[in-house]
């Protein structure tokens, strides 16, 4: 019954689109009742279940998550307050001589922004109402302009030291260190850090190549001279590009850690925010209460995710998905876990994704690709290119419903598709090319040999006699 | 019921403020750590104590603000009723018994760390225990939000 685990993720999607209950509820529920069977049926003892207590107190001495509520606050300000507004006037001014200002300066907002937005949905919500009217007045065609807000509000799952980098690095520092047990594999384990790092060249090639595809869509198109900045906004728009900027490479750079640099920013914001009264003290109340139940939200699915991974743990879906991957070659794993990873990301945002398929998938992935950071990058790539495909792109769904418009999916695909065209080369030079990547040691480079079928399954017998931590009693 | 509703609203908005000093301790953790080079460690286990306080109330938070991610791609042309339907169940049948459970499994454990005043592991500095305590408070406050809901059902809940 080692397939229980992609059952439990079958019944969850079913759940999800059939119930439209919230996703931790429906994962949890799920995660309850396949127990229930498994035990019923004698497959694992009831012991283990004793083991969502102590997984429920490391999420709340996680370190790395304290950045959560953190980089939820910072979005939520920049959400309430009109800086998103000042800064795409200040970016435009500056980038009127290219006669693309408009989508150009979308494009910079995006590459600012995306990365303190929290997540895809809240990043579409954010550029919705910043970008797209400017976009519009600026004329351009609506299914160009709802194809950028989709693009920029992606931007986030590339872009380091965003929310998602921060949390898929960790989800990949977990699967490292279970493939690196399964299959006996001695390189360092990855780290956050070594996810951003990364991250970084692939996302500055993707952004230079959707600034050729801004400049290319938007020809012809005849700009209005754009308003000039006032000198206070021109100062708040420099003030605010350097702290944020600063912010983004310090912890990109290794300077920072994630959640100083978050609370760094999440102070700076709402002390900007009183100091030119555009944070008013009535809003603050509703500043704090949207924090709250957003990453409520977030660390729902963070529990839930947590305890469906150890309910398919018990039922050794991890352990066969390894076994099954040793007798593929490379390529043939690579293409069936990022090809597992794409079609469940169309339909899940980046968090369920990380939180509920990446632990399935990748530590059976690493066993025969223990070059992680390459592995990281190349399903952020994926997730990216996931969420933008019309018409059922979680970043166009959720466009659709914010703008409210009728673009026919033929026409937005035709708008999408050379965005769609530079992440594809993006993700071919990656994996042509894993030199491509910055590595911050020469350990990460992929020096070990992927492990071969026979020792494999020497290893899985090991440790199948010798339980990890929380794993089943049997 | 309609007490423990509203005690439930006052502790989440007296929770939500939990952010600004959370942020501020890990602000200082820099200056503290490069500069001061001293103190990085306390700021950041008080961190982490307001942190495990924060989201244990979070949770329970965002279901009343109908924050949860949901996908509704058939659900949104179901009637309210059967939404209502829907939510009730999921309350008694999933909700429920999982914050019972933690409850139940963590209590033993918890009051153990309560009574010792268990210590962070690794600097040894006070109030680990708050930590266990936050847990059986996000289970307890899950529970609570459980029942309320099935009692006295918002509109359009989910």
């Amino acid at each position: 019954m080692e397939t229980g685990g992609l059952w439990m993720l079958a019944a969850v999607g079913i759940g999800m689109v059939a119930t439209g209950l919230p996703a931790w509820i429906v994962l949890i529920g799920v995660s309850l009742a396949f127990a229930t069977g498994g035990i019923a049926a004698g497959i694992f003892d009831a012991s283990f279940v004793a083991a969502i207590y102590p997984r429920l107190i490391g999420l709340l001495e996680n370190d790395l998550l304290q950045a959560l509520p953190l980089y939820v606050l910072m979005g939520v300000i920049i959400a309430r307050t009109p800086l998103a507004e000042t800064l795409f006037g200040a970016a435009r001014s500056v980038l009127a001589p290219t006669r693309r200002a408009a989508p150009l300066a979308g494009l910079s907002l995006g590459v600012l922004l995306a990365p303190m937005c929290g997540s895809v949905g809240a990043g579409v919500a954010m550029f919705s109402r910043t970008l797209h009217p400017h976009l519009a007045a600026a004329g351009l065609r609506e299914e160009r302009s709802m194809a950028l807000v989709c693009v920029v509000s992606t931007l986030g799952v590339v872009v380091p030291p965003s929310l998602v980098l921060i949390l898929l690095g960790d989800a990949m520092m977990r699967a490292h260190t279970e493939a690196a047990h399964i299959a006996g594999l001695n390189d360092r384990i990855v780290n956050t850090q070594d996810v951003f790092h990364a991250a970084l060249v692939p996302a500055g090639i993707f952004v230079a190549l959707c600034a050729v595809v801004i400049a290319w869509q938007a020809r012809g198109i005849r700009e209005a001279t754009p308003v000039r900045p006032t000198r206070a906004q021109w100062i708040t728009a420099a003030a605010a590009t350097l702290m944020l900027a600063s912010l983004l490479a310090g912890v990109a750079l290794g300077y920072l850690y994630a959640v100083e640099a978050a609370a760094t920013g999440g102070l700076l914001l709402a002390i900007h925010g009183f100091a030119t009264r555009t944070l008013r003290r009535e809003h603050l109340g509703a500043v704090l209460h949207d924090t709250l139940s957003l990453t409520g939200a977030l660390f729902a699915l963070l529990i839930a995710a947590n305890v469906f991974t150890l309910v398919e743990r018990a039922f050794g879906t991890d352990r066969w998905l390894a076994q099954l991957f040793s007798g593929l070659g490379v390529n043939a794993v690579l293409a069936a876990g990022l090809g597992a990873i794409a079609v469940c990301a169309l339909v899940l945002d980046a968090f369920e994704m990380i939180f509920v398929v990446i632990p399935l998938v990748a530590p059976a992935l690493l066993t025969r690709v223990p070059d992680a950071p390459w592995v990281a990058v190349l399903v952020l790539l994926i997730l990216q290119a996931s969420f933008l495909v019309p018409p059922f792109g979680y970043a166009v769904m959720m466009a659709r419903s914010r703008l409210g418009t009728r673009v026919p999916t033929p026409a937005l695909m035709r708008a999408m598709l050379p965005f769609l065209a530079a992440q594809l080369a993006v993700l071919l030079l990656a994996l042509a090319f894993p030199g491509l990547l910055w590595r911050e040691s020469a350990s990460l480079a992929p020096s070990t040999p992927p492990a071969d079928a026979q020792t494999l399954e020497q290893m899985l017998d090991r440790i199948q006699g010798e339980p990890a931590d929380d794993a089943p009693g049997k | 019921m309609r007490a423990l509703d509203r005690a439930v609203a006052a502790l989440e908005r007296a929770a939500a403020w939990l952010v600004l000093p959370l942020s501020l301790l890990l602000f200082i953790q820099w200056p503290l750590r490069d500069a001061v080079q001293a103190g990085s460690r306390e700021a950041n286990d008080l961190a982490q104590i307001l942190f495990a306080l924060y989201v244990s109330v979070a949770v329970t938070a965002a279901t009343r603000a109908r924050s949860h991610l949901a996908a509704d791609l058939l659900a949104h042309g179901y009637g309210a009723a059967w939404n209502a339907r829907l939510a009730r169940a999921a309350q008694l049948l999933v909700a429920i018994p999982a914050a019972a459970f933690v409850l139940f499994a963590g209590a033993g454990a918890t009051w153990t760390s309560i009574v010792q005043l268990e210590r962070f592991p690794e600097t040894v500095d006070p109030g680990y225990f708050m930590i266990r305590f936050a847990v059986m408070v996000l289970a307890a406050l899950v529970l609570v939000q459980g029942v309320l809901d099935l009692v006295m059902p918002r509109r359009g809940a989910h």
